[in-house]
């Protein structure tokens, strides 16, 4: 692979990489604002001015201030180039740190600077904001401009999930390079020209594409906001951990910020990995996150309708482990769920091969239940996160597929189910279709949120969301890929598969034992051995 | 006088100094030792318990103010009237104004003077209180009873693994016998009751009945005051001992061991004034300072025993700065740290009684006793002999002033207290003042500093008094 | 002997000393002498230190921090913008706020947000000042020169907005000294690019 010097350092490069990409590549971060890996090269905000060494200098007239004469004087200065744009060449000599690109960097950035507002404190930017980190970085100077900014449209709703400010928009063009570039709709784009530059919709349009949120998250400033997250929090309280989007089995990866204070989840943002989803998550993933609080369930509920009555979450174990003594293997249907971690699965599984159940379905969502398309870019046509996973986890322990939810409402008019243990929220999204299994005395469901399944239920068991635990989800390609734990359970809670190893203990049954994650997955990888031909542990590049 | 007689006599004397003692001189001293080392440590001190008056009160008080104001300058001016006409009239040889000669006006003067000045008093303390909004705290007097109140009412806690029955004798036992002490002690000459309103002639033996004034005239006088004072070890060591605590147990044994040591050099300091008063009374003492006129303070060996006294005698009642056994720095509050309560109460005001007998006794033995200069029980008689007329009129003032008995009972009363309240005073201010010994220099101090200085006085004044007899 | 150690002689104890007796005597004076003056002393030579407190009470130093309140702008709404400074500034983390936003049609809005919320706990602040300093807008202030009012009750000490914004400056001002550049200042010159240049 040819090199490069950048600052002394051997840069490898393939061949068409520009300065900047072979750099970011190695981890080397050359200042930029309008450059993005995902995007194209648009070259604007001047802020990635290189020097190049090697090769023939071209020098600049300038006019430099003398400190000692009182005036300008004649001078030249190297000719800078942007590292973005200029593409790397075998024993190319880079400067980026040199005093000539200091100089350029701290110019561009009292430029950039010039019209802002300044409004930091009302700026959910603020603690992630490119134009804060450079300016310590970089400038470090007071303002000189002494009159009024020149003061643009603020606080322009661009759609239903963006805000824009124009104040505070430093005109990279970033935003625009997305709608066109990932979503290919040219919905966003520039008018004026100079300091009065702004961003404007298409006339008679919205910004209401699926991936609109991108322009918030590729906007290296204040200007785009996400008005779900706006003013909820301020970004240095929040903590991250590596998650997996669970919108649909493309199986984005995510970062989850949350606050650990108040145990509260605030957003998803993209998480590059280039085997899954690049640098991008869709809008519909994006909310995701309030699965995490919104419609949880928090109580266990003995009964339905009038008769239920709540439970301790001590009592909820024990009336599990009671129920399932009293049920009659031949007659009980095992539901894995789609929207659990293949953890959850595989517990539910040997729970169900060590009771010796013979009927043994899958909860997924069906797409047009719940009005979900899929799209060329990340959007997988199946909306289930882990379809594969727990599809995987029955074959290995059970030998066979699972059935659907149809399956399970014909087998329970047929008469052959009598009872049910089901795992998650979701599946059955069509009005009434599970409405056959409001007759059965036993149905219990192990659930996170609200849902049609728990609201069939005759006994309904609360387990960890998965912001709450360590999991992995199989996507579509059959890539397992592991999440993590972000926020504490609410008291006395736990994970789906922690609450069937203590049920499964009352039970007396044997050889369901963890108290670890780590443990479940070595069983998991275990039992999947003769599969794992398939399976390659993703990791995301740093 | 028959018994019954006797026994009335006794009660009242000693209703009188339960009184006095219980009653005055130990919640003064709570307060002097509270609010003066306040003023002394340059904080305003406790001074907050008060009795809210109502608003109907403050406003009279309010609303007298102004008129007490026109009161205070019409009688000194009436006064001062008063004094200009008699300047005038003795200038001018004038015989009467208006009708009234020059006694008139001496009485004049006399009486607005007194008008004034109490008006004035009476307008300072009627502003005191609507200043503070009608608050009625006599300068933090209220604060000892409040303090009172407050031990009285105060759960009264005894430690689980206490010796109940002598946890709670201990402060009795410490509280009885120093008010015992004051038995013996003669606060005033003998009372006869016959003359009581009549002068008694200076000279010569008096056939009547005579009452002492004392509650017991006991032959061993000072030595019953020391057998009563050594019983109040008893009770430190017994409440020390009994509150199962180790501390409560050093604080008793360091006080049985501090009070035993200078209940010796005690004795001691104070023999030779058994060896120039030739009398083991206290009445006697008293009587011997009255007729020779001296206070034993004045005579050498005595003043030097005097001095010597008052170091044991701080250091029996175990005060600042002998309080070891108490010792806040080592011993928590030594043998008082289980007290609380009333029983904590009670060996606060034996504490302060001890004081007050200490007091007394100095007075008795150092000071003269009820002696009141120049007062004789006939009367004063002042130094020399000599006549004033006041001019203008016919009043005479002479050296002799005769005094009814009871008058001049009243006055040697009077005197005695205040004796003892200045004694007192200076105990405190000594409280105030020195920090505290430590154990071993305490006990050095006793045995090798008072005990052979008192020796040698003890020597000395045999000397003196085998010299002068 | 060590280098740098300077020995000094023992002073001898005159007799007098060793007597004590002079040395109590001067004490005693001394002691009597405070009391004399503190008690009987004309008003100006007292050496009183201490002051009976609910009754009389000193005056603080000007900078002295008290309960804090929230600055007003000339209208009434609070100078606040809820940009969270203050409460992460805070290390004893007792201010909470949550903030929200001014109604598009407010001249305000994209301007300013403010504070839906603004609670501070005033039994867990430590009273170090580290708001104030924090505040970029001269919001939030421990000038009103006053103790929290004692309570038995923890919800009273929990003090919101409105209280905070009712509370006076020493000087007896709901204003800050600092006002702002903002919106709906003359000397603002408005808001879109339409309103002119």
């Amino acid at each position: 692979m040819p090199t490069f010097k950048l600052n002394g350092q051997e840069i490898p490069f393939e061949p068409g990489d520009t300065i900047i990409r072979a750099a970011w590549r190695q981890g080397i971060e050359i200042p930029h604002y309008c450059w993005h890996p995902g995007l194209s090269i648009a070259a604007n905000c001047r802020m990635c001015l290189v020097h190049v060494t090697s090769g023939r200098q071209m020098a600049m007239p300038v006019l430099r201030w003398d400190e000692k004469k009182k005036e300008y004087v004649p001078d030249t200065k190297p000719k800078l180039v942007p590292a973005c744009q200029t593409g790397a060449q075998a024993d190319m000599e880079v400067d980026s740190v040199g005093p000539e690109v200091q100089q350029a960097q701290a110019h561009v950035q009292e430029f950039l600077l010039l019209n802002h507002p300044v409004d930091c404190p009302i700026c959910d930017q603020a603690g992630e904001c490119k134009l804060q980190d450079y300016y310590e970085e970089h400038q470090h100077t007071l303002k000189r401009k002494r009159t009024e900014p020149v003061h643009k449209p603020k606080g322009v709703r661009f759609g239903p999930t963006i805000v824009y400010d124009a104040e505070r928009c430093i005109m990279c063009t970033r935003c625009i390079r997305v709608c066109d570039e990932l979503v290919g709709d040219h919905v966003l784009d520039m008018r004026e020209r100079g300091n009065r530059n702004e961003i404007v919709l298409a006339p008679g349009r919205e910004l209401d594409h699926r991936y609109t949120l991108m322009t918030e998250h590729v906007c290296p400033v204040g200007a785009l906001t996400s008005r779900d997250f706006r003013f909820k929090a301020r970004v240095w309280f929040l903590k991250t951990v590596d998650g997996i989007c669970t919108g649909c089995a493309t199986g984005c990866n995510s970062h989850v910020d949350f606050d650990p204070r108040y145990g509260k989840v605030y957003r998803l943002r993209p998480r590059d990995n280039e085997q899954v989803n690049g640098f991008w998550m869709c809008d519909d993933g994006m909310m995701t996150y309030q699965e995490a609080h919104e419609h949880r369930v928090v109580t266990a509920v003995d009964g339905r309708g009038e008769d239920a009555e709540k439970l301790l979450q001590e009592e909820a174990t024990e009336e599990l482990a009671a129920r399932l003594k009293g049920l009659d293997a031949g007659s009980l249907a095992v539901v894995l769920s789609a929207h659990h971690a293949s953890e959850d699965n595989f517990v539910l599984a040997e729970v169900a091969k060590a009771l010796g159940v013979k009927h043994v379905y899958l909860a997924a969502r069906e797409a047009e239940d719940i009005g979900w398309e899929g799209d060329d870019i990340l959007r997988h046509a199946d909306p289930n996160p882990n379809r594969a996973g727990a599809t995987a986890v029955a074959e290995a322990l059970l030998g066979e597929a699972p059935g659907d939810l149809e399956d399970l409402v014909g087998d329970v008019l047929a008469g052959q189910v009598k009872s049910v243990l089901a795992l998650g929220a979701i599946g059955g999204e069509k009005e009434g279709s599970l409405d056959a299994l409001k007759n059965l005395a036993d149905v219990i469901v192990l659930t996170a949120n609200e849902g049609p399944l728990p609201s069939v239920a005759s006994l309904t068991v609360p387990v960890a969301s998965w912001a709450e635990m360590f999991g992995t989800f199989r996507n579509a390609k059959g890539l397992d890929q592991h999440f993590v734990r972000a926020i504490p359970s609410p008291e006395g809670i736990e994970p789906a598969w922690k609450t069937l190893v203590a049920a499964a203990q009352e039970l007396g049954l044997e050889g369901i034992a963890y108290a670890r994650t780590g443990e479940v997955r070595t069983a998991m990888n275990d039992a999947a051995a003769p599969a794992a031909g398939d399976e390659a542990q993703a990791s995301a590049p740093a | 006088m028959d018994i019954s007689g006797h026994i009335l006599a006794a009660l009242l004397k000693i209703l009188f100094i339960i009184a006095v003692v219980v009653g005055a001189f130990a919640p003064m001293l709570v307060w002097a030792e509270r609010r003066q080392s306040a003023m002394i440590q340059d904080r305003v001190g406790p001074r907050r318990a008060h009795i809210p008056l109502p608003r109907g009160v403050v406003g009279l008080f309010r609303a007298s103010l102004k008129p007490m104001e026109a009161g205070v300058f019409l009688s000194f001016f009436a006064a001062g009237l008063a004094i200009l006409t008699l300047v005038l009239m003795g200038l001018f040889g004038i015989e009467t104004v208006a009708g009234q000669d020059a006694e008139t006006f001496y009485l004049a003067v006399i009486g607005f003077g007194i008008a004034g000045v109490l008006l004035r008093l009476g307008h300072k303390l009627h502003k005191g209180i609507v200043d503070s909004g009608g608050k009625l705290a006599l300068l933090g007097l209220l604060h000892p009873a409040a303090d009172a109140v407050k031990m009285i009412f105060k759960e009264d806690f005894t430690p689980p693994k206490a010796d109940k029955f002598l946890f709670s004798i201990a402060p009795i036992i410490t509280v009885i016998p120093a008010i015992i002490s004051f038995a013996v002690i003669p606060f005033a000459d003998t009372l006869y009751l016959e003359y009581w309103d009549q002068v008694v002639p200076r000279d010569g033996e008096i056939i009547a009945t005579a009452v002492p004034m004392q509650v017991a005239s006991l032959n061993v006088g000072i030595l019953f005051i020391f057998a009563a004072a050594g019983t109040g070890v008893i009770g430190a060591a017994v409440g020390g001992y009994a509150s199962d605590n180790k501390f409560s147990l050093m604080g008793g044994i360091r006080a049985a061991s501090q009070m035993v040591s200078y209940e010796v050099a005690l004795g001691l300091t104070i023999v030779p004034c058994f060896m120039i008063y030739d009398s083991l009374r206290l009445e006697d003492m008293a009587a011997w300072q009255h007729e020779h006129g001296w206070w034993g303070f004045f005579i050498p060996p005595l003043t030097i025993a005097s001095i010597l006294y008052l170091f044991a005698a701080i250091a029996e009642t175990k005060r600042i700065p002998f309080d070891v056994p108490e010792g806040e720095s080592e011993l928590v509050g030594g043998y008082l740290t289980e007290y609380s309560g009333m029983k904590f109460g009670m060996f606060f005001t034996g504490e302060f009684i001890e004081v007050v007998v200490l007091a007394a006794l100095a007075v008795v033995l150092f000071f003269g006793g009820w002696d009141v200069p120049f007062l004789y029980r006939s009367g004063f008689d002042l130094p020399g002999t000599w006549e004033l007329t006041v001019p203008m009129t016919e009043w005479v003032i002479t050296d002799q002033f005769l005094l009814q008995h009871w008058a001049v009972l009243l006055i040697q009363v009077l005197f005695f207290l205040f004796k003892v309240v200045v004694l007192m005073w200076l105990q405190l201010m000594i409280r105030w003042t020195l920090p505290r010994f430590r154990y071993d220099q305490l006990m050095q101090l006793c045995w090798k500093g008072l005990l052979p200085l008192s020796l040698i006085n003890i020597l000395v004044t045999g000397i003196l008094v085998l010299l002068w007899t | 002997m060590a280098a740098g150690v300077k020995v000094l002689e023992r002073k001898k104890r005159t007799l007098a000393e060793a007597s004590y007796v002079p040395e109590i005597a001067k004490g005693l004076g001394k002691t009597m002498g405070r009391f004399f003056k503190n008690t009987f002393g004309p008003e100006e030579k007292k050496e009183i230190a201490t002051v009976c407190y609910p009754e009389e009470k000193r005056e603080y130093p000007p900078r002295f921090r008290g309960i804090h309140r929230l600055t007003q702008r000339a209208d009434g709404s609070p100078r606040c913008v809820a940009c969270l400074c203050c409460s992460t500034a805070c290390p004893a983390q007792c201010i909470h706020i949550e903030p929200a936003e001014y109604e598009p049609d407010d001249p305000r809005y994209g301007y300013e947000r403010y504070p839906a919320k603004f609670i501070i706990d005033e039994l867990r602040c430590i009273f170090c000042g580290y708001c104030v300093e924090a505040c970029p807008c001269d919001a939030i202030r421990m000038d009103t020169g006053m103790h929290m009012p004692p309570s038995t009750e923890r919800g009273h000490f929990l003090y919101g907005k409105e209280v905070l914004l009712n509370l006076p400056g020493r000087d007896g001002t709901y204003l800050s000294g600092n006002p702002r550049h903002e919106p709906g200042d003359p000397t603002h010159p408005g808001v879109t690019r339409e309103q002119g240049h």
